[in-house]
């Protein structure tokens, strides 16, 4: 039997070295062939990718056949005990067969014993047979407890067999975990060293790559740096010649530019030159034409009017001289009134304001003083009333009229005033001031003058008109009224019309006017006023005139009197209405003179004195006296008084004494009492 | 329990939760560096963070970066009372990671089961579970793992009429679309009372009528996993000490007859691998009854039992009505009948890929019929007859399948005295051949040469087939 089974183990040892030895030998192979990589070519490498994975087939193929072996063993064992088991059972079946057929035989033989036994009939052969049939089946059992004692030592023998081959089986099963163990260590390491060889050739292959890519492409990059810098300097080169030729140009065209410059200078010069000959020339023939016009003329002029010229001259040259300068002194007359006028003004200015003021303390003056008689007075009746229980009358006020009166013309001269002021703002409000001056101050007196105070309506109607008249008043109508009033009043005036005939016709009446004025007294300003008031006093006039119409019937001259050319006034009435025109002028400046004058003025006359004087004198000296008196006696009876107030808080003090006395007395009694009504 | 009952109870919770999340805010406000831990440790210890608390200015490691964010923090409320209330499809990915990353692994599998799909908390759950977790071995699915080792256990740990069956259909709908494979390597048989043990040995003979069922039922669970593919079943107890019986150690009739029903019931079964389970011609055949016209089955492993010809011959009749592809029948005892049968069926069948029929008692008889059938067959591409007592004969109608068809990949002949001349066959045979990338031949007592010959033909052939390989993938 062990022999049979250490068959397999024998056949399966030897390949096992083999193997082992083939794979050493494999490991040998490698270690050069990593020394040959060292060396390294393409050619090699290919043969070593070829036999690599070769080899690893065969390690795997080995190692796993190593592995595999146990298990054929352990499968040859398995159907050789198998084998056995078989041929054994059929030993003991034939073994069996037999004994039982022996047996058989023996039993037979018993049974046929036991038959001739009975045929047996003598005791002593009874008892030979049955020991006889004794003996026989003694060793009929002893042959079957032999069989049986065969049998039970089979089984031992296969009890211990089966434990052996259990033992053995898991030595085997030890073993082949151990090699497969083996196997997995062997196999990494082999896949390990290859991977190292083959990422080691990789490297190399790599690296040879790169350092001939590097290689390369530093010989690339040289050639390219080469070309590269040759073509900058060429470039460089192009680029300096092409400076010098540009520079070179440059300075050609330069040249050439300034010579055509001055070439064209020069050029330009000669014709300049040749142009303001030509120009002198035109000069000098035209001053020679000029020159002989004027000598034509002055010719002419000597023959025709040799004479004339003469006078003219005569008359002219004198006049020229004196012209500028009378220019020149008119100027100076004008700036001189200019200053006068500002003056005057001014004058006014502070005047009025003086006027204001003095006006203002006047009235707080008066007031304080009123209010100190009102006082004095009331303190009067008081002392009337109650010291001397005396009817208080009180005084008569002369204060009270006087005042009154005053005010009353302060009120009338108010406006007056108020026109004063307004007379240096505009014209057209200085009419009307004017106007209403010689309505409010000059009722009286001038009740003569034009039936101002008989169409007092229809005038400030009229004014209205004026005043819408004058404001589209133009300088022509002023001319015109003004070329009016000269032919109508020229004659008043001594001047000589030669003098002015050698003037323009607006000078002439220029010159006409202005001694007109000069001679009425009337300044320029007034000049369109008088315009105006003429235009007015037409209008009066026509008024007047259709009213007489009415009254008479006759009004045909005075209709036809009217020029249809001049819709201004009628010449014939422009005297007239100067006449009045002045007069009013004249009154209204004196009044506008005066009234500032007269207000001031009366100020310090006497009725003010006596105003300010019974004021003072409100309380008479007789009652001074009276006071004096009632004085000294009140004095004497405030005496008497403190005296008694004095008195009277010692008397209040008493009072107390006794009230507190009666008390105690009170108190000292009761107890008294009560103790009494105890008792 | 988990659900708040009472107004008064929520309101207490409510109050506890508002106080958690601002315990939460505050102590990481505090310690920023560990601000990424569970709730529940903040629950547990606050009068120790609050010793530990110090004033923003005076720490300088205090970063505003380093503030949680509050969708951070609903996220953790969310993981925190997730039994209550499960909001996970709403989230997204990045969210619901988060999520997976804080889930306590202990929550009843009725919320999470259907509701987080595969990934970080299923791993959670696994490695808390088991020590070793090989995700490769389970189509790197953590959940499938889950589910399949949960109920794995179960089964397991299942004893008749004492576990309630209801257990197991409980976790039905919650693993029902993840499990895909069963590997169970226990099945506990009925408790018997020690003390009536000996007594009952007579008695029972006649009254006692034993348990309702010897190990688990499968009839009640297969038919429901919508999608096992894979079965692997083992009748034995593990670590059953000196409480050895034979009983443990094998299918009962009954076992046998419920198993045959679950697993034709199963429509879904791709792979059956029932081993080492005393399984004798009677049960295989009742087996092979239910499991022909199985309309998904591939691949049936019936290895380490004690199929006989009968057996076998269902088998043969399996393999003319089916769709199998891989064949495993080792170490069992078929004999020349038997192999007679299955190569008569392999002779018509047009889908096996692979057969193992190591260690039987093919026998020449056997072996020289399989021979003729690989002449007609033309898909089979691996074959193992090793260790059943071939010879010659069997090598040399193996060699003339080998010379006229270049199908077989690899043939296993090892531990068959084949001799001299079924070498001599097999060396004329295979210098004809281009397919066959591997042969064994150990303990066959064929000539060394020989052998060495052939594993020249054969990895000659393997780096073809390498090199055809190679060749396809390029082409690809």
């Amino acid at each position: 039997m062990e022999e049979v089974d250490m068959d397999p183990e024998k056949a399966s040892e030897p390949e096992n070295v083999e193997v082992k030895s083939r794979v050493f030998t494999l490991e040998d192979d490698k270690d050069p062939g990593v020394e040959l990589s060292g060396e390294m070519s393409e050619k090699r490498l290919q043969e070593r990718e070829k036999i690599s994975p070769r080899r690893i087939t065969n390690l795997q193929r080995h190692l796993t056949t190593l592995v595999t072996n146990i298990q054929t063993a352990a499968d040859a064992r398995e159907s050789m005990r198998r084998k056995e088991l078989e041929e054994a059972r059929k030993m003991r079946l034939e073994l069996l067969e037999n004994d039982m057929k022996s047996s058989q035989e023996k039993f037979e033989e018993i049974t046929r014993g036991w038959s001739l036994t009975k045929e047996k009939v003598s005791a002593q052969e009874l008892q030979e047979a049955l020991n006889n049939q004794q003996l026989l089946l003694t060793s009929l059992l002893e042959d079957k407890k032999k069989v049986i004692d065969e049998l039970q030592q089979e089984l031992k023998l296969g009890d211990d067999h089966f434990v052996k081959d259990l033992k053995k089986q898991a030595e085997e099963r030890d073993l082949m975990l151990e090699r497969m163990e083996d196997q997995i260590k062997t196999l990494t390491k082999a896949y390990r060293e290859e991977l190292a060889q083959t990422q080691s050739v990789n490297q190399r292959e790599t690296k040879d790559l790169l350092t001939n890519d590097t290689s390369d492409w530093e010989q690339r990059m040289k050639k390219l740096w080469d070309t590269e810098q040759a073509r900058l300097a060429q470039r460089r080169k192009t680029v300096e010649e092409y400076e010098a030729k540009i520079h070179s140009l440059i300075f050609e065209t330069m040249d050439k530019q300034t010579a055509t410059k001055i070439e064209q200078n020069a050029k330009l010069q000669v014709l300049e030159r040749e142009h303001q000959k030509t120009l002198a020339s035109i000069i000098v023939v035209r001053l020679n034409q000029i020159k002989e016009k004027h000598e034509l003329e002055v010719l002419t002029s000597s023959r025709v009017d040799s004479l004339q010229t003469e006078k003219k001259n005569a008359v002219a040259k004198p006049n020229n001289q004196p012209r500028k300068t009378s220019q020149s002194l008119s100027k100076d007359y004008k700036q001189s009134v200019q200053q006068y006028e500002r003056l005057q003004k001014k004058l006014k200015q502070i005047v009025v304001a003086d006027a204001r003021t003095f006006e203002e303390m006047w009235a707080t003056v008066e007031a304080e003083v009123r209010q100190l008689a009102e006082r004095a007075l009331e303190i009067d009746s008081l002392i009337c009333r109650q010291h001397f229980g005396v009817a208080w009358e009180r005084p008569p006020m002369p204060l009270a009229a006087s005042s009154s009166s005053f005010h009353t013309e302060r009120q009338t001269h108010r406006p007056a005033r108020r026109a004063v002021s307004q007379l240096y703002h505009t014209e057209q409000s200085l009419q009307r001031s004017s106007q209403r001056t010689t309505m409010g101050v000059d009722a009286e007196t001038e009740s003569a003058d034009v039936d101002h105070a008989s169409m007092g309506g229809t005038a400030t109607q009229s004014e209205g008109d004026a005043e819408l008249e004058d404001g589209t008043l133009t300088l022509e109508t002023v001319t015109k009224v003004m070329e009016l009033l000269w032919e109508e009043v020229g004659f008043l005036m001594e001047d000589d019309p030669t003098l002015l005939a050698s003037l323009e016709k607006e000078e002439q009446t220029a010159i006409k006017l202005g001694s007109l004025l000069f001679s009425f007294g009337i300044e320029e300003e007034d000049l369109p006023k008088l315009a105006h008031f003429l235009l007015k006093y037409r209008q009066q006039q026509s008024e007047q005139t259709e009213r007489v119409c009415d009254e008479t019937g006759e009004s045909s001259d005075q209709a036809a009197a009217f020029d249809p050319t001049s819709d201004l006034i009628h010449p014939n009435h422009v005297l007239p209405a100067l006449k009045s025109f002045l007069n009013q002028y004249m009154k209204s400046r004196q009044n506008s003179c005066q009234s500032s004058v007269v207000h001031t003025e009366g100020r310090g006359s006497s009725e003010d004195k006596a105003y300010w004087e019974s004021l003072g004198n409100v309380i008479p000296d007789s009652k001074v006296q009276l006071w004096e008196e009632a004085e000294k006696t009140l004095t004497q009876y405030i005496v008497i008084l403190t005296d008694i107030c004095a008195l009277d808080t010692e008397t209040d003090s008493l009072r107390q004494q006794n009230a507190e006395l009666r008390m105690l007395l009170q108190q000292s009694l009761n107890p008294q009492v009560c103790h009494v009504t105890h008792q | 329990m988990q659900s708040v009952a009472s107004p008064w109870k929520r309101m207490q919770y409510r109050a506890a939760h508002h106080r958690r999340t601002v315990e939460v805010i505050c102590p990481t406000i505090a310690t920023m560096p560990k601000s990424y831990y569970p709730p529940e440790s903040n629950l547990k210890a606050p009068d120790g963070m609050r010793k530990t608390r110090t004033i923003i200015a005076e720490d300088p490691h205090w970063t505003l970066a380093l503030v949680p964010r509050l969708s951070n923090l609903c996220l953790q409320s969310i993981a925190s009372n997730f039994e209550e209330n499960p909001i996970f499809e709403q989230l997204t990915p990045s969210q619901r990671r988060f999520i997976q990353e804080r889930l306590s692994p202990s929550l009843p599998l009725h919320i999470t089961a259907n509701l987080i799909s595969d990934g970080i908390y299923w791993k959670r759950c696994c490695e808390l579970r088991w020590d070793l977790c090989d995700v490769s071995l389970y189509g790197h699915s953590w959940k499938r793992m889950f589910f399949e080792r949960c109920l794995e256990n179960m089964i397991e740990l299942f004893i008749p009429d004492v576990t309630e069956p209801k257990t197991i259909l409980d976790m039905v709908p919650h693993c029902r679309n993840y499990v895909k494979r069963l590997d169970i390597c226990q099945l506990l048989t009925p408790v018997k009372e020690p003390q009536r043990a000996e007594e009952e040995e007579l008695a029972s003979e006649h009254e006692y009528e034993g348990p309702s069922v010897d190990h688990f039922d499968f009839g009640i669970l297969l038919d429901k996993l919508t999608s096992l593919e894979e079965l692997h079943l083992v009748y034995r107890v593990k670590h059953c000490g000196m409480n050895f019986e034979w009983k443990m150690f094998e299918m009962t009739d009954r076992d046998c007859e419920s198993l045959a029903k679950a697993l034709m019931s199963c429509k879904t079964l791709k792979l059956l691998r029932l081993h080492q389970s005393h399984i004798e011609d009677n049960k295989c055949r009742l087996l092979v009854k239910h499991l022909l016209d199985h309309p998904s089955l591939k691949v049936l492993d019936f290895s380490h039992n004690l199929i006989g010809d009968r057996g076998a011959r269902g088998i043969g009749k399996l393999l003319s009505r089916g769709n199998l592809e891989v064949l495993n029948l080792c170490d069992n005892v078929i004999r020349d009948h038997g192999a007679k049968a299955i190569a008569h069926a392999l002779s018509k069948n047009s889908t096996l890929l692979s057969l193992n029929l190591r260690l039987n008692r093919v026998r020449d008889e056997g072996g020289q019929a399989i021979g003729e059938a690989l002449l007609k067959n033309n898909t089979l591409c691996h074959l193992h007859l090793g260790g059943n007592e071939v010879t010659a004969p069997t090598a040399v109608a193996l060699s003339e399948a080998l010379a006229q068809k270049n199908i077989l990949k690899s043939i296993n002949l090892s531990c068959n005295n084949l001799g001299e001349a079924g070498g001599k066959a097999l060396q004329g045979a295979m210098s004809l051949n281009t397919s066959v990338t591997e042969c064994d031949l150990r303990l066959t007592e064929v000539d060394e040469q020989i052998v060495a010959f052939i594993n020249q033909v054969v990895w000659t052939n393997e780096s073809l087939e390498e090199e055809r390989r190679a060749r396809e993938k390029t082409d690809k």
